[in-house]
Parts: C-alpha cells; sequence; structure tokens
C-alpha cells in the first residue's frame, strides 16, 4: 500500500520557460495537474520535499492548492541532464478505487546457477493495479533456472489486486550461458599475421 | 570497427559543441551506465578501446550496451599544404557527444566489476564521464 505524500502548491499564473526557470531559480518546481476531464492547473511546489517525495517510483501526491486538496499520481518527471534535479511534473488525478496502468520495476530474486548469465529484456513492466495501493515492484525468480529459460510476463509474482497489462507471453527475461571473451594474446597475434 | 555503411554525402561542417544533450540521458538498457560530462568527439577507434576495456575486464558473463553511433564524418587536410583547393579528406568518424549522454551501459555483472570495468572504459575516452545507475534499481 503506497503512502500519500502531502505537499502543498500555489498556482502558476506566469508561464513558459522565463517564468519556469524564474521559478527554479527561487526554490520551486513547476508542475502540471490535470485528468477526470477537468482543465490543467498549473503550480509551484517546493523543491527539496517534491525532490524526496518523487525519489521513489510512481510516487502518489496529495497537492493542496487553495485549501482544496487533489490527490495525483506522478505520471512524468522531468530532470535536468546533469544535476539530475526535478524540472518539471506531471500529476494525473486519481480517485480511490479507480484502476490506473502504471510501470513497475521487476525485482530478480534468487541466485544464477554457475556458467549462467541473466539478460533482462524489461527492466520494467506495465501492471494494471488500484491508484492508491500501487506495488513498488514485482518479483521474478531465477533460482535454479537452466541457460536457455525465458521468464515470461505470466511468470511474474504479482502482488494481490494488480494484474499484467501486457500480453503474458511476453519475454521479461532470458538466462543464458555465459560465453567466455577471447583471450587478448590469441588476439593480438592473429591481428598481427 | 563502427562505420556507416554508406552516406549521402562524403564531407559534412563539424558538428555542434554546444548545448546539453536532448535524449539518451538515462540508463534505458542496462543496469549501470557511463554519462559524459563535458563535450566531445568521440572516434570509431576509442568506442572501440572503451568496449574492449570493459569487455576484457568482465571476462565472462555480462552485456555491454553501446548507445552512440560515429555517423559524423571529420575531414583533414595533409601536412604541409596550402590554404585553399578545397576541403581536406575524410580521416575519422565520430560520434557527436554533449553532456549528460548515456554512452554505454552494462549488466549482469556485480556492483564492484562494473564500475571497475567502466572506470577502465573512461579512460580510453577523450571526456570527462561519471558512472551512473538506472532509475529505480535495485
Amino acid at each position: 500500500m503506497a503512502n500519500i505524500i502531502k505537499l502543498d502548491g500555489e498556482l502558476r499564473t506566469d508561464f513558459g520557460k522565463g517564468a519556469a526557470r524564474q521559478a527554479r531559480r527561487g526554490g520551486q518546481i513547476p508542475a502540471v495537474i490535470y485528468g477526470h476531464g477537468t482543465d490543467p492547473v498549473r503550480v509551484l511546489l517546493p523543491v527539496a520535499a517534491t525532490t524526496l517525495a518523487v525519489r521513489g517510483s510512481n510516487a502518489l501526491l496529495s497537492i493542496a492548492v487553495d485549501g482544496e486538496e487533489t490527490v495525483t499520481l506522478v505520471k512524468d518527471i522531468q530532470r535536468h541532464a546533469l544535476r539530475q534535479t526535478v524540472d518539471h511534473l506531471d500529476l494525473l488525478i486519481v480517485k480511490k478505487g479507480e484502476k490506473v496502468i502504471v510501470e513497475v520495476s521487476v525485482l530478480i530474486q534468487g541466485e544464477l546457477t554457475a556458467g549462467t548469465t541473466l539478460s533482462l529484456d524489461h527492466p520494467s513492466i506495465a501492471v494494471e493495479a488500484e491508484a492508491v495501493a500501487l506495488p513498488e515492484h514485482v518479483v521474478a525468480n531465477i533460482a535454479g533456472l537452466q541457460a536457455g529459460t525465458q521468464i515470461l510476463a505470466s511468470e511474474l509474482v504479482l502482488p494481490e489486486g494488480t494484474a499484467l497489462a501486457v500480453e503474458g507471453d511476453v519475454v521479461i527475461a532470458t538466462v543464458d550461458a555465459a560465453i567466455a571473451e577471447a583471450e587478448p594474446e590469441a588476439e593480438s597475434a592473429a591481428s598481427a599475421e | 570497427m563502427l562505420i556507416p555503411r554508406r552516406v549521402k554525402y562524403r564531407k559534412q561542417h563539424h558538428p555542434g559543441r554546444s548545448g546539453t544533450a536532448s535524449g539518451g540521458t538515462t540508463v534505458a538498457f542496462g543496469e549501470y551506465g557511463i554519462q559524459a560530462l563535458t563535450p566531445a568527439y568521440v572516434t570509431n577507434r576509442q568506442i572501440e578501446a572503451a568496449r574492449i576495456a570493459m569487455t576484457r575486464h568482465i571476462k565472462r558473463g555480462g552485456k555491454v550496451w553501446i548507445n552512440i553511433y560515429p555517423d559524423r564524418p571529420l575531414t583533414k587536410k595533409p601536412a604541409e599544404t596550402r590554404m585553399g583547393s578545397g576541403k581536406g579528406s575524410p580521416e575519422w568518424w565520430v560520434a557527436n557527444v554533449k553532456p549528460g549522454r548515456v554512452l554505454f551501459e552494462l549488466s549482469g555483472v556485480s556492483d564492484e566489476v562494473a564500475r571497475e570495468a567502466m572506470r577502465l572504459a573512461i579512460h580510453k575516452l577523450p571526456l570527462k564521464a561519471r558512472i551512473v545507475r538506472r532509475e529505480g534499481g535495485e
């Protein structure tokens, strides 16, 4: 069960990149709240609290603007390429009992057998779950799997109340036989000839 | 060595070096990545050297992704040539890398091995870089 983090926001009246940059310099993050057929609401959020709140995936935020609280799901985060600071947030309005489709990371459990390597094709997968009870991850068990085995989406361990939003035959990971890199000496001798 | 199979025009203007990367700034395929901190022209030889440094260190297992491609030709006039008489001949193939760009990715090895492999690879590159992990990775 995901906990809802409360944040105080203020309505944004100036738009565009100039106003957004000015807000960032002033310690605020521009964000937009939308969904459920309502008009989008542009808000400013405090930088420190917001950065902490969106550290985990699929964070649920309760934004209080002018005394009115809105429960939202972080739909998209724009980050600075180098500093990794949050530049902008897309917040989707969600309601209790509503089902949403979100990307959830795949957690690998168990040890690989000797001489095999794991190739993770999908580090995250789309699942459908209740908006206020989103899972943090889904589990893929690789213990004892032999080379050539594929882990399909249908084999993932899903928490209760969560369903796959993709076909069950999507390959999540593959266990391959480990391949040794060619010896450097042999390679350089071959190229010298 | 990475090299385009066929190009429309043999000689190009020098690629722009200003600004930061507008895409490819996150680890998308593997668990770890090498992220550029300065702009640079990375040649196909440097990409190959970095790849070899990584694959030789990880020995068995693991998978390496190369996220950049040297698709821009750079030309050079021969030594002791008078100015003029047209543009020089293509000499190198480079990838125009801007700060923030994830150049290589790696997965399937332990944290210690991955960091050492990437440290060795960074030494083969003409830029400052750092090691990054996938967001939400365990």
